[in-house]
């Protein structure tokens, strides 16, 4: 039996599917065992096939798999959407009481529990997905003690009578199948650990990232799969004196982050797909106003609506080039969730220090999926706050012309000029998006449109010579074959390793976490036999890019499906990939 | 700045390029009178405008400033204020800036009640794109893109406000000096967004909507004992499109703005060094 387990619930939209698998993900880390969840919705409220799915070892777990060992099944499409992920040992958990018929494969464990009248008998028929976790634990060997605490943070807020009939209701599932079936023969034993962890998914780590970096202030408007930013800092932002404003929409959302951000806040938004589309509108001006902004695109399948809750990574050549004119930004696309955490303080950081936008990059499989790590993970005595030339009072004067007007544009050998904010004392100035000099005034002078257009420019190049704007590594440096990939994949890579070492291919692999600036990978693109550039996109956006930096033809590893890559098909297709000819 | 800022402070030693007669300079003067009397200084003042004739305004005044984008300068505004509640918030826009393209910022900044002044500059044309219709044009007045009139009503701003549930409502005339300056100065001391449409003529491309034909036509609600606090007079003032008002049509003594119905009294610019202290908090709700 496989060490990590692998358990789910599918039903309806609305059926509760996204707490009740919530509740299990939390009750395993608080069990100390690690968690990776993956979810499956559709674009509505109700119906349509949702199913949220955990993967859970003592190890860390950074992907998922395509395996099912048990299913709650609410309806029969969750059976048919799963057939290619369940095997022999897969118990499937049902209620024969309810109107449909399971069609489950005969080598498959069948696990009929009346999850209905086990809830009614608990204190009411809402409670059957909670039945049904019971008897997951049953199943699991999994003490059912342990969803008591997740249960009390679910239901708590409804009064400790709605938590007792639930914590009952648990039970109930778990005694009916320990009565009714003897399922030892499935062998899962889910081991517990003393270890403390806590479980988030990439839009909650980003959002603590910005609370921590001292973000106060965020305008958004609402789109899958962005909105938990927002909804996130909604209620906890206000702790530190900040606050979110619904916009009527992204044009006006990023205008208010611009207003934010001019008044000396530290300010973002967030959006996704078409959001992004609306807000190009606004990045010059964010650029030539030298304002700094955190930017966030949680991309989806485009273009258009395309698919609006599904996994793609289409807009790199969006937030590198959107915008007319020639715009200077930074772009940053964490690879983990972990790393949303810590690159929205770094974008924080960067967009101050350089007065830039900075794209923070995301996507979906990213934002929903939740993963357990021990707290220091994010630890907070760590974070380092940079707000750049940020002038007071004293040090105003330096920057003043003869004439008394504060230089808010002046050139300067870094690029980076003073930034004043108002209630500063002879800092006030004006800023525009028509090309400006020193004071931010209109010109079209050409020596002052080529010395703001540098002195812009210049900016990046003291970024990329001051930052470090490295790459994470994995596998054998010293392989032959080099795999590249950036954003959300490199969990499954990472774990692609360990398949493709039991057929004893050896690969080095490197996430890049920086879009623009990035890491120099010439030398290691040169030192390689192969380069394959794995992304979640159809035209290989980034596999581009390197190919433009390092004049090397590249392998392309793309899918567009809509959905994350796997572990062991990434393997797959690396191996393919390996023994094909180089494209001409 | 001292304590006793006068409205020539203000002012940035850039010459406008309006044109010589056009409405803008009456208007931008009040305004900056207004701003010296209400107590305020160019380093506590920021002052957005989006694009147009308007739009030029930013770099006319001295103050912080932000020239934006076409239609946006609410949004930006909005952002300032919230950020700092301590700074004053002006917002210039044009017909075409603040009616068309910026229509939809202009009834949810209005509802949002955020304690900004914002001044709209009509001259019931486009004037840098050189004479197309505005959305405040006549229905019948010829331009380059309307040879036979737009043959659509013009948008009633002052209609939209109240219908988007404004707390203070405001017309003016640029070249009625002392009154286009107290009625940007209530605008200003009103708790909360105060919308001031100002008749700015301009005189190269609008020849119906001239200095001569506001003088003639302009009925000053003060002098016809009009009562701001009347909801339902205020609507029939604002309604009346057979005659041209100004005066504070409607302002409700009420009016709580949005940064103090959501409990925002800080100044955001100031954050620690590092993380907040009790950030670990954020972590643990994880467990």
């Amino acid at each position: 039996m496989a060490e990590d387990f692998n358990w789910a619930i599918g039903g309806e939209a609305g059926d509760g599917i996204d707490s009740t698998g919530k509740i299990f993900a939390q009750a395993l880390s608080r069990a100390g065992r690690h968690v990776f969840t993956s979810k499956d919705f559709a674009s509505r409220i109700r119906g349509g096939y949702t199913a949220y799915k955990i993967r859970t070892a003592v190890d860390s777990v950074d992907s998922v798999v395509d395996r099912l060992d048990v299913l709650v099944a609410l309806t029969q499409r969750t059976i048919d959407e799963n057939l290619d992920e369940l095997h022999e040992g897969s118990a499937i958990i049902y209620d024969g009481e309810r109107s449909w018929e399971a069609e489950i494969p005969e080598e498959m464990t069948a696990v009929d529990v009346p999850l209905n009248s086990l809830a009614e008998e608990a204190g009411g028929s809402i409670m059957r997905n909670v039945v049904a976790l019971g008897a997951a634990c049953a199943i699991a060997n999994f003490d059912v003690e342990y969803l008591d605490e997740a249960l009390e943070k679910r239901f708590g807020g409804k009064g400790s009578k709605i938590v007792e009939n639930n914590k009952e209701a648990a039970r109930l599932g778990e005694e009916y199948v320990e009565e009714n079936y003897d399922l030892d023969h499935l062998g899962y034993d889910l081991e517990t650990t003393d270890e403390d962890y806590v479980l988030l998914n990439g839009n909650e780590a980003l959002g603590m990232g910005a609370l921590a970096a001292g973000c106060r202030f965020y305008a958004g408007y609402p789109i899958t799969p962005a909105t938990s930013i927002m909804e996130y800092l909604t209620g906890r932002i206000e702790q530190y004196g900040g606050h979110v404003v619904q916009a009527e929409d992204e044009l006006s959302a990023i205008n208010m982050a611009l207003g934010g951000a001019r008044a000396g806040a530290r300010s973002m938004t967030a959006t996704s797909g078409a959001g992004i589309d609306l807000m190009t509108e606004t990045f010059g001006l964010v650029a030539t106003s030298e304002t700094p902004l955190v930017i966030v695109d949680v991309q989806r399948s485009g273009p258009s609506t395309g698919m609006p809750t599904k996994q793609e990574q289409g807009d790199l050549n969006m937030a590198l080039y959107g915008g007319h004119g020639e715009v200077p930004r930074f772009v940053v696309a964490p690879t983990t969730i972990d790393e949303c955490f810590w690159k929205a303080i770094e974008a924080f950081n960067l967009a101050e220090k350089y007065q830039t936008p900075v794209f923070l990059i995301s996507d979906l499989a990213m934002s929903v999926t939740e993963q357990t790590f021990p707290p220091e993970t994010f630890d907070m005595d760590a974070v380092e706050i940079d707000r750049g030339k940020l002038v007071d009072q004293d040090e105003v004067d330096e920057w003043l012309d003869e004439q008394g007007r504060f230089r808010a544009h002046a050139d300067t050998d870094d690029g980076v000029s003073p930034r004043a904010i108002p209630g500063t004392i002879d800092g006030a100035h004006m800023s525009t998006g028509l090309e400006h000099d020193e004071l931010g005034r209109r010109t079209e002078d050409q020596d002052e449109r080529v010395q703001q257009v540098d002195k812009r420019y210049r900016k990046v190049e003291t970024a990329r010579n001051e930052e470090d704007w490295a790459y994470r590594e994995f596998g054998n440096p010293d392989a032959d074959d080099l795999v590249i990939s950036w954003g959300s994949n490199e969990g499954a890579l990472v774990e692609a390793l360990e398949y493709l070492e039991d057929d004893g291919i050896d690969v080095r692999v490197i996430s890049v976490p920086y879009i623009f600036p990035r890491p120099d990978l010439s030398e290691e693109i040169e030192a390689a036999e192969d380069v394959i550039v794995v992304e979640c996109n159809a035209t290989g956006q980034f596999a581009d890019l390197l190919e433009h930096d390092t004049l090397t033809r590249v392998k392309r590893i793309n899918k567009y499906t809509g959905v994350r890559f796997k572990a062991d098909e990434l393997a797959e297709e690396i191996t393919e990939q390996l023994s094909a000819e180089v494209p001409a | 700045m001292s304590s006793d800022v006068r409205f020539t402070d203000f002012k940035s030693d850039k010459q406008p390029t309006w044109c010589p007669g056009c409405g803008d300079f009456g208007t931008m003067n009040g305004m900056m009178k207004a701003l010296a009397e209400t107590g305020n200084d160019p380093d506590n003042t920021f002052v957005v405008a989006g694009i147009g004739c308007s739009g030029k305004i930013g770099t006319y005044m001295h103050s912080y400033a932000l020239h934006g984008v076409h239609g946006r300068a609410l949004p930006v505004g909005t952002g300032v204020k919230m950020a700092r509640p301590d700074i004053e918030v002006m917002v210039a826009g044009g017909d075409g800036d603040g009616y068309s393209i910026g229509a939809g910022h202009f009834v949810h900044a209005v509802r949002r009640n955020v304690d900004m002044t914002y001044v709209v500059m009509d001259n019931r044309i486009y004037g840098l794109t050189k004479g197309q219709a505005s959305p405040t044009s006549r229905s019948d007045f010829e331009t380059s893109t309307t040879p036979e009139g737009p043959k659509q009503p013009p948008v009633n701003p002052l209609a939209l406000a109240l219908a988007s549930g404004a707390s203070f409502i405001a017309q003016s005339f640029a070249s009625d000096a002392l009154r286009h300056q107290e009625i940007v100065q209530q605008a200003i001391e009103h708790d909360g967004f105060g919308f001031v449409n100002v008749f700015s003529p301009c005189v190269t491309f609008n020849d119906v909507d001239t200095y001569d034909y506001f003088r003639d036509n302009l009925v000053d609600l003060d002098e016809e004992g009009h009562d701001p606090s009347d909801y339902e007079a205020a609507k029939k003032v604002i309604l009346d499109s057979d005659k041209e008002y100004q005066g504070v049509m409607y302002q409700d003594d009420q009016s709580v703005p949005y940064h103090e119905q959501h409990g925002v009294t800080e100044d955001m610019s100031d954050i620690p060094d590092g993380a907040p202290e009790d950030a670990m908090d954020l972590v643990r709700e994880f467990y």
